[in-house]
């Protein structure tokens, strides 16, 4: 390691990390970039097309080289900034982008083809020929592009999530956001500081300026542990503020573990959705460069950055230490870098400044009205050629810092499209004082560059944010600092005939916006999308206004004329892990569990998903190999004897009021109202276009209280319907909606033997035809007093009833029906007999009511009531509705081993097979234990009369027709007898 | 009393306890739930010794009765230890002029006490994204989880209930357990 | 997105479900005349400004009441929140 003197590591405190397999040192307080400069490696990373060497560029976030790839197996990481990885004991680091070894890879052959590679080639190459495009040109492409590699095993961290409800959010740590912070905690308001590095201070880290006597760094120590001493301040270190969004919501990622080696049962990162009341933007700004001929390589870096590798890390980025560095620059800031490294003893060539005028601040050469034209060293910088006053030199250079003047980060001010306005004397763009409700610019972020202006202008802000809100706070004591010069003239880019990169990332070239010009793709937009200037993981953070002056210079037009560069989230690039956050796997999403669950599973039920529920699909018995001898075995039952099956997932809707009957009657389209204590009626419900929505039936416990119930999908969506109803159409209505889903288990208890099963559990209650006959209802106790509900109804088509009882009690029911009921044969049964049951009695569901049908379709259009309005009854008389001639019909195959199979069309026989002829589908389709054969439920033209017909049902995606029979869709019991008896 | 033996919404015969160093989860399965709507033109009467609470809040009557504010003119009255009652019916006999519809079964109970009541902060900053002030003691609110429904009632700085649907109570233990075991750690 | 819950104060947009253009609470006459016609209009045509909307939003995750939310849906600010229940009265 080699070390200059200062900086603010921790030499004591030795961290051992790998870049590609070779061992190195670090110490407590370094970055990746710094440790592997201190280690004297320049080679980082291979640009993007060219695969150009490439090295540290900067210091921050902006870094659009050096990015490497962290490993640990599940955990590797791609395109990760060397500059903003915290060094960490046991780190490993790989470069990425080449093909064999960093130092020869072979698609560095790019960079000799490149007059092939210029500005829209993806456009122009690929064009011919047309099939060249699937086999060749794509993958060849996919494996050249991209940087680095997912380990392509599963995320082995975890993420957590949390929400910030501040007075004030504070982003960015530095003088502004110090000052800020200070401000408004001080005056008790509720503060969150956020910073993407691991310790407060920003550009004090990196500088040398004193403010009120103490060095810059320090006071940043101080200040934060008075923020720390207070209560009402949280200092999230760490932190990117990524995005603004809408009211003050701002979204940020805190690396919580990453600069750790082994997390442990710690989150790797923490998502936070901060929504603040008011928000300062203190992000400082990001230096750009000079592009001139071969500016790409390693050693060459933002003067800023070189100043803060000295100041903060003490290393230089020589290759061998000692090797003498220059400043190239327009500004006097570059001047600054050149004072840090001189006062640290690094040798140095001088400072080439563009500007004629431009004299030396301190004890070092200044070459004025000089350029840097060219440079050589292929894997670090050996030399550069400075120009000056029509002749030009030579010299050895192991390091060349650049100043191109600075550029607020406006990023999150412009994700409203704020458009930051152009700041003729700074030379830069600044943000829109206004671009975003309740946000408040200061510091550098605000054009306000030097030490002393940030710090007033922090203060400043957090009075004006505190004031916005009703709090106030004291005018703060403002430290001295010293004022840095500021001097800049316009110097873009160096012309010349090689290529001067303007975007390194993305290997766009001076060259490239002249072709993008010359091709007249001028606006910012085209400039972006031609030549992928701004693209990928930096999102041109120091190339774009760069791109934008030499565009400008090539129109004859300003700056502002040209266009703006604005920005979208995120920031810097946020893992998908994190935004999806939560759990994964099982607990991906949360499931809702019946209440005889814990039973069905002791069962040895085979499970499915419906929606969020868990439910059983049907119970397989020992000797059962095959799913549907489960099946037919519990649908049988179910017509033999008795079944029983949790119906609980259906939504149940509390309906009560004086005026609840007359709610009914607008909500169904049959008559609902008039339904009397005691007694259920089917009901249908359509849309306000006049298809059918939803089925289910209404129970009416007492006067003035139903209970509605819905199908398992829509119990969500119709409760929300009924409330529209209530809330926006009829508010004069005097009636009230609970859903009570959850709050009672429901069972099924269909078959011949239900009613005797049933009067084994009853307390004292008639049970016969007479005193309950079908669609009755009843509150009753059951069990020995346990209070329940009944409603004898039948979706089988067999002697049915559902009971309810308070849902802790669903499981103990489900076991005592089985128990009681061995010697009638009980049988448990599933979704999937529920299913078998339903399409062989006829009942449309989900598969029917798939909301392009109608009641006429449903065979249901008499209970469409003309006596009264109700949602959808209008448009259900629409001509088109009611001269839709299809009819929900059944179906089995002329050859009974066939099968049929939903989404099958149907067509005429002797028809050809194409959409003409389509005469309608099968929409639901099962194997029939009762039949012996297959069935199917499905809308057919003219069905109701089409009885006997012989129809093709075409599966064109399987290349399979087959001949059904038309039938009633009542397989079963066609009269109804069953149920009533 | 019926013979049948409930079982827990978790599903097990006795409810389900977790104890870390800063939190103790635990499921209350006693706590009987009935909804109250009243007429919306009369001027809401007590009910158990309780005082109505207005939006947002949560308010305490006699003998373990509570009650919070879940909609306008609407309420969930709360019966400690009395799960297994009729709840529903005796709330209906003293107050014949409302609404009531039983509610016990269709949610459950999730008691949270933290060591002391930055504990129940910093539970609340990740589960709810709500401002601290809405869950200050003597609040009570509705809103989402994990992609879940729930009420949060904040009965005193270190104790927060999250009643859910009964049907997710699996999935709303698991996030619950989660979360208290990452602050365990990462605090 | 925040929006004013006149009972309960700024709530995340999250805990709302949206559901589009406040004319929906403007159900035609079914006895009217061109009751057919009307009600076409009212199912099947909505404004979609931009600028200034009165949009309905449904707050499912919180108290179960519709709100009419006026918005600017070019800057996205909220201009009021009414309960839909008491602007529907005032309507009538």
């Amino acid at each position: 390691m080699s070390r200059i003197q200062g900086g603010l590591i921790d030499r004591s405190r030795k961290l051992s990390f790998t870049f590609n397999g070779k061992p190195y040192q670090g110490c407590a307080g370094d970055t990746l970039a710094s440790a592997l400069l201190a280690n004297g490696v320049q080679l980082i990373g291979r640009s993007f097309k060219y695969h150009r060497p490439r090295g540290v560029f900067s210091a921050g976030s902006e870094e659009p080289n050096a990015l490497v790839e962290l490993s640990g197996g599940a955990r590797q990481e791609p395109n990760t900034r060397a500059t903003g990885i915290e060094l960490y004991d046991g780190l490993q680091a790989n470069s990425q982008n080449h093909i064999g070894s960093l130092s020869h890879d072979l698609l560095a052959l790019n960079d000799l083809f490149s007059p092939f590679f210029a500005a829209g080639f993806y456009y122009k190459t690929f064009m011919w020929p047309r099939a060249f495009w699937e086999k060749l040109y794509e993958p060849a492409i996919r494996r050249a592009a991209g940087l680095g590699a997912l380990s392509m095993l599963p995320d082995p961290d975890s993420y957590d999530r949390g929400y910030l409800h501040p007075d004030l959010l504070v982003i960015g740590g530095g003088a502004a956001g110090l000052m800020a912070a200070l401000t408004a905690g001080r005056a008790g308001a509720q503060v969150v500081l956020a910073d993407e590095d691991f310790m407060l201070g920003g550009r004090l880290l990196a500088e040398d300026t004193a403010i009120a006597d103490l060095p810059g760094a320090a006071w940043a120590k101080e200040v934060t542990t008075e923020l720390q001493s207070l209560p009402n301040v949280r200092l999230m270190t760490r932190t990117t503020v990524f995005g603004a969004y809408d009211h003050g919501i701002y979204g940020a990622v805190e690396r919580v573990s990453d600069h750790i080696a082994d997390p442990g049962a710690s989150v790797r990162q923490t998502l936070w959705r901060i929504t603040a009341k008011r928000t300062i933007l203190a992000t400082g700004a990001t230096e750009r460069h000079i592009p001139f001929e071969n500016n790409d390589r390693p050693g060459i870096m933002l003067s800023g950055a070189m100043r803060a590798y000295a100041n903060r890390w003490a290393v230089t980025p020589q290759a061998k230490a000692g090797d003498p560095i220059a400043i190239f620059t327009n500004n006097d800031d570059g001047h600054r870098t050149a004072l840090a490294l001189a006062a640290k003893g690094v040798a140095l060539h001088g400072v080439i400044d563009t500007r004629a005028g431009a004299k030396s601040l301190g004890d070092y050469e200044t070459f004025a009205g000089a350029t840097i034209t060219g440079s050589k060293g292929r894997k670090g910088l050996k030399s550069i050629r400075i120009a000056q006053a029509g002749r030009s030199e030579w010299i050895d250079c192991g390091a060349l810092g650049v100043a191109g003047g600075w550029n607020p980060n406006v990023h999150l001010a412009s994700h409203h499209r704020g458009r930051p306005v152009w700041d003729a004397d700074k030379l830069t763009f600044v943000p829109d004082a206004d671009s975003l409700p309740g946000l408040h610019i200061a510091g550098a972020a605000a054009g306000q560059g030097t030490t002393a202006e940030a710090l007033a202008d922090g203060a400043r802000a957090a009075m004006a944010a505190l004031s916005e809100i009703g709090l106030s706070a004291a005018p703060a004591d403002i430290p001295r600092a010293g004022e840095e010069p500021t001097g800049i003239e316009a110097f873009w880019h160096v012309p010349g005939k090689g290529r001067a990169w303007v975007d390194f990332q993305n290997d766009v070239t001076v060259k490239d916006i002249k072709l993008a010009h010359q091709e007249n793709m001028r606006p910012v937009e085209h400039l972006k999308r031609w030549t992928t200037l701004g693209m990928a993981t930096d999102q041109g953070k120091t190339a774009n206004v760069t791109a934008l002056a030499v565009m400008a210079e090539l129109t004859g037009k300003t700056i502002p004329e040209t266009g703006t560069t604005i920005f979208r989230p995120p920031y810097t690039p946020v893992s998908l892990g994190v935004l999806g956050g939560g759990d994964s796997g099982a607990n991906f999403r949360p499931h809702r569990l019946t209440p005889t669950h814990a039973w069905a599973e002791s069962q040895g039920a085979v499970f499915v998903e419906v929606g969020q529920w868990m439910r059983a699909q049907w119970f397989p018995q020992p000797d059962e190999i095959h799913w549907r001898e489960s099946v037919d075995r519990e649908a049988k039952a179910v017509r033999d004897a008795v079944g029983v099956c949790d119906v609980t997932t259906l939504g149940k809707i509390d309906v009560q009021g004086p005026d609840a009957a007359e709610f009914l009657n607008r909500i169904y389209a049959n008559m609902m109202g008039t339904v009397k204590p005691g007694k259920v009626r089917y009901g249908l419900m359509l849309r306000e276009d006049g298809h059918a929505y939803d089925d289910g039936t209404c129970a009416c416990l007492a006067e003035g209280h139903y209970v509605v119930t819905t199908t398992t999908a829509n119990a969500g969506l119709v409760y929300q319907r009924m409330e529209f109803a209530r809330q926006c159409l009829w508010p004069d209505l005097d009636v009230t909606l609970i859903s009570t889903t959850d709050a009672w288990a429901q069972l099924a208890v269909a078959g011949p033997k239900s009613r005797e099963l049933l009067s084994r559990i009853v307390d004292d209650f008639d049970m016969s035809n007479d005193a309950f006959p079908f669609m009755s209802c009843s509150e009753l106790t059951v069990c020995g007093g346990l209070r329940a509900r009944l409603f004898r109804i039948s979706f089988s088509g067999e002697l049915a009833y559902e009971i309810a009882v308070p849902a802790r009690y669903g499981n103990a029911l489900m076991e005592r029906l089985i128990e009681v009921g061995q010697d009638l044969g009980v049988t448990p049964y599933g979704t999937e007999a529920l299913g078998v049951l339903r399409i062989e009695k006829g009942h449309a569901a989900g598969n029917e009511l798939n909301g392009q049908t109608t009641a006429n379709m449903l065979g249901m259009q008499r209970m469409v009531s003309l006596k009264k309005d109700s949602i959808g009854a209008v448009m259900s008389r629409r001509e088109g509705l009611i001269g839709d001639k299809r009819r929900l019909v059944g179906f089995v195959p002329v050859d009974a081993t066939q099968p049929v199979v939903a989404g099958s069309h149907l067509i005429t026989q002797g028809d050809p097979v194409d959409m003409e002829h389509d005469q309608g589908w099968i929409t639901s389709a099962c194997y029939s234990p009762h039949l012996g054969s297959a069935i199917g439920l499905g809308y057919l033209e003219n069905g109701d009369q089409r009885f006997d017909e012989e129809v093709i049902a075409a599966n064109p995606l399987e290349g399979v027709s087959v001949r059904l029979r038309v039938v009633s869709p009542h397989f079963i019991d066609p009269e109804g007898e069953r149920l009533r008896d | 009393m019926t013979e049948l033996k409930p079982i827990t919404a978790l599903g097990a015969v006795a409810p389900r306890v977790l104890e870390t160093v800063r939190y103790s989860l635990r499921e209350n399965d006693g706590v009987a739930f009935a909804s109250l709507v009243l007429p919306a033109d009369r001027p809401a009467p007590a009910v158990f010794g309780i005082d109505l609470p207005e939006p947002g809040k949560y308010a305490q009557g006699d003998a373990g009765k509570s009650a919070f504010w879940t909609a306008r003119h609407q309420w969930m009255i709360e019966g400690a230890s009395l799960a297994e009652t009729d709840f529903a019916a005796a709330l209906k006999a003293e107050l014949p002029e409302g609404r009531v519809s039983e509610q016990t079964d269709g949610w459950i109970t999730f008691d949270i006490f933290g060591t002391k009541p930055e504990a129940i902060t910093a539970l609340l900053e990740r589960i709810v994204n709500l401002p601290a002030a809405t869950l200050d003691p003597g609040c009570a609110t509705r809103t989402s989880f994990e992609h879940m429904s729930a009420y949060f009632v904040r009965r005193s700085d270190t104790h927060l209930s999250v009643i859910g649907m009964r049907t997710l109570a699996g999935s709303l233990w698991h996030a619950l357990e989660t979360v208290i075991r990452r602050l365990d750690v990462d605090g | 997105m925040l929006i004013p819950h006149p009972l309960l104060g700024l709530r995340d947009a999250q805990e709302f479900t949206y559901l589009g253009d406040a004319n929906m609470m403007a159900r035609p006459d079914p006895t009217g005349p061109d009751a057919e016609a009307a009600f076409c209009d009212y199912v099947f045509l909505r404004d979609n400004p931009a600028g200034v909307h009165r949009e309905l939003w449904f707050h499912e995750q919180g108290d179960r009441s519709w709100l009419v939310v006026t918005r600017n849906t070019v800057t996205h600010e909220i201009l009021s929140a009414e309960l839909a229940t008491d602007v529907a009265r005032k309507d009538a």
